[in-house]
């Protein structure tokens, strides 16, 4: 290999003709003046002299080389390989043509591949193109995880991407982009096991009901286990809002999450609810104040006049006190404010509270948090606000001099479809903690991990937060556009995005201070949605066949005529079947076709029996 | 300066419109194929591609021989240049190649002789380079057939003391030796149809004649005279390119006519101008560029001395 053609202190050209170039290849450059430079292959070209490239003029036809070779020539023995490299450092003046480049040893690009340890980074997948370097590479760092190697599962050859944790001081926030089926999934999925074997305190909002880690993909060798590392939490089951800890403004955001409030139901909310109010008094209060409202202040001073129960006259002194309190507040703002309120407290969401959430945290573990999106959307407002503080505090509290506070650990928030939660140009209600986070979450140890297969519906002021972005297949203009702007990604890269494999990606990091291209490793755990939709359909119906294959088996072989006695017998044994005569008579013949069973005419009508 | 272009002007008209005429002139496709067929001429044969297993059938025999040459010589005036020439000979079956190369410089020759008689010679001397080529591949590389790019005669004529040679082995060994010739020159068509022909197509080329009248993969054979004697000639139209090529054949090899029209058919790409890619990638290999050409001058005679050889037109700016 050696430099060839014009040259630049920036790019040069290497010609090889043994071996091809691949894009992200590093290779080292030996200048006789400037001693060895580190460059990166950013375009990589094959060149056979003698099949020019020209549409009118001698243009190659496949059946002639095909000849060639029945000939015994190879054509490829001609070929020329060059690759087009970009310098790590601009150089002081152009690279010497004609010097000589190599493939580095692990020890010349250490320093540019690898920035941690196994034991104090996040491994996220191999870093492209690189076995070579990789042979010579220290053995802890060799063969860490698995990857996927055309349609194989295989143990990784390539240098390891490890993100160091450590940096998180410095770079606190990562975003994943990339469309749907790009491996961006994957990747979140990855970065989860990487904090769970770390045991980094961590919350995943999880709107696809996704993020389960208890069954493990097949043949991983010495795979961990997961079990312990995460809890999954659903909204309203298992977690929840404790009422009485709710302020106007989340109690507000919980009430539009439901359906947007109108202007007056916003203000009947802050005059209604009170400080110390439980969901008892503030429902009773809008229950109260709507019949009021509904019988008018006349009636009820009617009523009042009557004699009655000392139980009911104390409540229409309560309506008469509420509505001299309350002049102002509409009927329809009132039954709309309690409407929403039904409806969330029919979710479950105020018969829990928040501390298992925290006590996993407490404990290391990933809290996964699941829920309809509209519910999770406010109740991440509610938990992560809350959680948000109360590392705040305990941190505040420690500057202050005064430790004294509840430990509350640092923590990291992941989600997926983040541009639904800090969505550009409308407010959201989680947007306002989100972007708090993006801003000042460094100080205070908390990160963030935001997925979006929309980079451009991300609010910017958020975007603008995340240091190292994980760049899988993006195919939208927009997007791509959006990307390159947002990150130090080159045009050569942003060409390529369209055309990246799944679960391949860029990596832009200031830590590395260069694009790197990655392939994520073999996530160790699988998504219970892995089973294809159609696969499910004739699961499904195997199932269902073989079932009643297993009932009919002792009335076979069964007669048409008597198809009855049969039914009322599979009705006992099972009654979720709910079958009738056309019914099993249909069922019978399907599986007829299928090959299950086989049809014969007699006397009797057509008989069905099993082949032995 | 004005004036001056008007005439020029004028004047190519006047040549340009000559010889549209002449091509308006030309007899049509389906009548000159009457004319031919009629006079006896020749007969027309349609090639066909050579299947795999002909074609590793002649792999297997050595496979075939790609026989160029290429001559270049320094800018300056006679007797003041060099001339760099050499051959190669390139099998598909063996790797190694032969090269067979010459230096000329008029300074230094026994005999003095004039510009004319310096370029006759260099054309003579790539005619038997090219033929020391080919023997040599007979010998070593030992092909079943040798394609030399050009025609058979002008190796005959113009390197008559090696030819002979040449010719024995190929027929003494069965090997199939067969010249290419990209731009015919000779008019054995008009010779014959003399008669018959329009007044401006009388002593036209084979080619202008047969240009666009042949299908692709069609070949007229002719049975050539004078000096062609000795010889067999098919032209024949291996691409879309309308205009044909010429396939020359040794008197005593016409039994394999048609099976080298049909190797050579295969061997050409449909898109291309024609000639065969084998002869192609051996014509790109010998040339002799300026660029190596200047280089060798650089190298082997300096700077100053180059500077001595180049002539001072080839330092006027453009």
């Amino acid at each position: 290999m050696q430099v060839v053609g014009l040259t630049t202190p920036q790019e040069v050209f290497v010609a090889s003709r043994e071996r091809k170039f691949r894009i992200n290849e590093i290779l080292v450059i030996d200048d006789p003046h400037q001693g060895s430079l580190i460059g990166e292959v950013v375009e990589a070209n094959s060149y056979n002299r003698f099949i020019p490239l020209s549409i009118n003029h001698d243009f190659v036809d496949a059946r002639v080389i095909e000849s060639l070779e029945r000939l015994g020539y190879s054509i490829s023995e001609d070929e020329i390989n060059i690759a087009r490299v970009k310098l790590r450092n601009e150089a002081n003046f152009p690279i010497t043509t004609g010097a000589k480049v190599h493939l580095p040893e692990f020890s010349e690009v250490k320093d540019l591949l690898v920035r941690s340890t196994p034991q104090e980074g996040l491994a996220l997948g191999e870093i492209k193109n690189t076995e070579e370097t990789a042979a010579t590479m220290d053995d802890n760092l060799k063969g860490l995880f698995y990857v996927y190697r055309n349609g194989e599962k295989k143990r990784t050859k390539n240098v390891p991407f490890l993100l160091d944790l450590r940096s998180f001081q410095q770079y606190p926030h990562i975003g994943i982009f990339g469309g749907s089926g790009s491996g961006k999934s994957y990747g979140l999925r990855v970065i989860m096991e990487e904090l769970m074997l770390k045991e980094i305190p961590a919350i995943i909002l999880d709107p696809h009901y996704e993020m389960d880690f208890s069954s493990k993909e097949e043949d991983l060798k010495g795979a961990p286990d997961f079990k312990s590392a995460f809890k999954k939490f659903q909204i309203g089951e298992d977690i929840g809002v404790e009422f009485l800890a709710l302020g106007k403004r989340d109690l507000l955001d919980l009430l539009s999450a439901v359906k947007p409030l109108t202007e007056a139901m916003s203000s009947a909310v802050e005059i209604l609810h009170r400080r110390g109010d439980t969901l008892l008094s503030f429902s009773s209060r809008l229950e109260l104040l709507a019949e009021a409202l509904e019988l008018g202040r006349l009636r009820i001073e009617k009523i009042l006049q009557q004699d009655m129960e000392p139980q009911e006259r104390e409540k229409y002194k309560k309506m008469k006190e509420l509505l001299e309190e309350y002049p102002n507040i509409p009927l329809v703002s009132v039954q709309g404010i309690a409407w929403r309120l039904r409806r969330l407290q029919a979710s479950g969401l105020f018969n829990h509270n928040i501390k298992p959430v925290k006590e996993a945290l407490l404990q290391g573990k990933l809290a996964v948090i699941q829920g309809p999106i509209w519910l999770l959307q406010v109740f991440s407002t509610y938990l992560l606000a809350n959680l948000y503080r109360a590392r705040r505090d305990y941190k505040d509290g420690e500057l202050r001099g005064n430790a004294s506070g509840e430990y509350f650990p640092p923590f990291v928030i992941a989600t997926d479809e983040a541009h639904n939660f800090a969505p550009k140009g409308y407010d959201a209600p989680s947007k306002g903690i989100i972007t708090e986070i993006a801003q000042e979450g460094r100080k205070y140890g908390v990160f963030l991990v935001l997925a979006t297969q929309r980079p451009t519906l991300l609010d910017e002021t958020v975007t603008a937060q995340l240091n190292t972005k994980i760049i899988f297949r993006t195919v939208r203009g927009h997007d791509i556009s959006t990307i390159a702007e947002e990150t130090d990604i080159g045009a050569e890269e942003a060409k390529r995005l369209p055309y990246l494999p799944s679960g391949d990606a860029f990596v832009s990091s200031p830590l590395f201070g260069r694009t790197v291209a990655i392939r994520v490793r073999l996530p160790y755990t699988k998504s219970p949605h892995t089973l294809n939709p159609f696969d499910e359909i004739k699961n499904y119906r195997q199932k269902a066949q073989d079932r009643l294959l297993d009932l009919l088996e002792v009335h076979l072989p069964i007669y048409e005529t008597n198809l009855l006695k049969v039914i009322q017998a599979l009705n006992t044994e099972a009654p979720d079947l709910k079958l009738e005569i056309r019914t099993l008579k249909e069922s019978l013949e399907i599986l007829v076709k299928n090959g299950k069973l086989k049809k014969e005419d007699t006397p009797f009508g057509a008989m069905y029996y099993r082949q032995t | 300066m004005e004036k001056l272009n008007e005439t020029l002007k004028a004047e190519f008209s006047i040549a340009a419109s000559a010889l549209k005429k002449r091509m308006e002139e030309r007899p049509d496709r389906e009548s000159l194929r009457n004319l031919i067929e009629k006079s006896g001429l020749g007969r027309f044969r349609i090639s066909r591609r050579m299947t795999n297993d002909e074609l590793k059938i002649l792999s297997e025999k050595g496979g075939i021989v790609g026989v160029d040459g290429s001559t270049n010589s320094t800018a300056g005036s006679f007797p003041y240049v060099i001339t760099v020439q050499q051959s190669l000979a390139k099998s598909t079956a063996v790797k190694e190649e032969i090269y067979c190369s010459r230096v000329l410089c008029p300074l230094f020759m026994k005999e003095e002789m004039d510009e004319a008689g310096y370029l006759e010679l260099v054309k003579s001397s790539l005619a038997t380079l090219e033929v020391m080529a080919a023997i040599e591949a007979i010998e070593k590389l030992k092909p079943a057939v040798i394609l030399v790019d050009g025609s058979l005669v002008r190796l005959k004529i113009e390197a008559k003391n090696l030819w002979e040679d040449l010719k024995k082995e190929a027929i003494d060994r069965e090997i199939l030796l067969v010249g290419v010739v990209e731009g015919i020159t000779t008019k054995i068509i008009s010779g014959v149809l003399k008669e018959s022909l329009p007044e401006a197509m009388k002593g036209a080329c084979d080619w202008e004649l047969l240009f666009g009248a042949l299908d692709v993969g069609e070949g007229l054979e002719v049975v050539p005279t004078g000096l062609k004697e000795g010889f067999r000639t098919v032209f024949i139209r291996t691409s879309i390119d309308p205009k044909p090529i010429g396939i020359d054949l040794l008197e005593e090899q016409y039994e394999y006519m048609e099976q080298v029209e049909n190797l050579v058919f295969t061997l050409t790409p449909h898109d291309s101008r024609g000639i065969p890619l084998w002869l192609d990638l051996v014509d790109k290999k010998v040339k002799i560029s300026d660029a190596l050409l200047e280089g060798l001058l650089k190298t082997y005679l300096g700077e100053d001395f180059s500077e001595f050889l180049t002539p001072k037109r080839a330092k006027r700016t453009p």
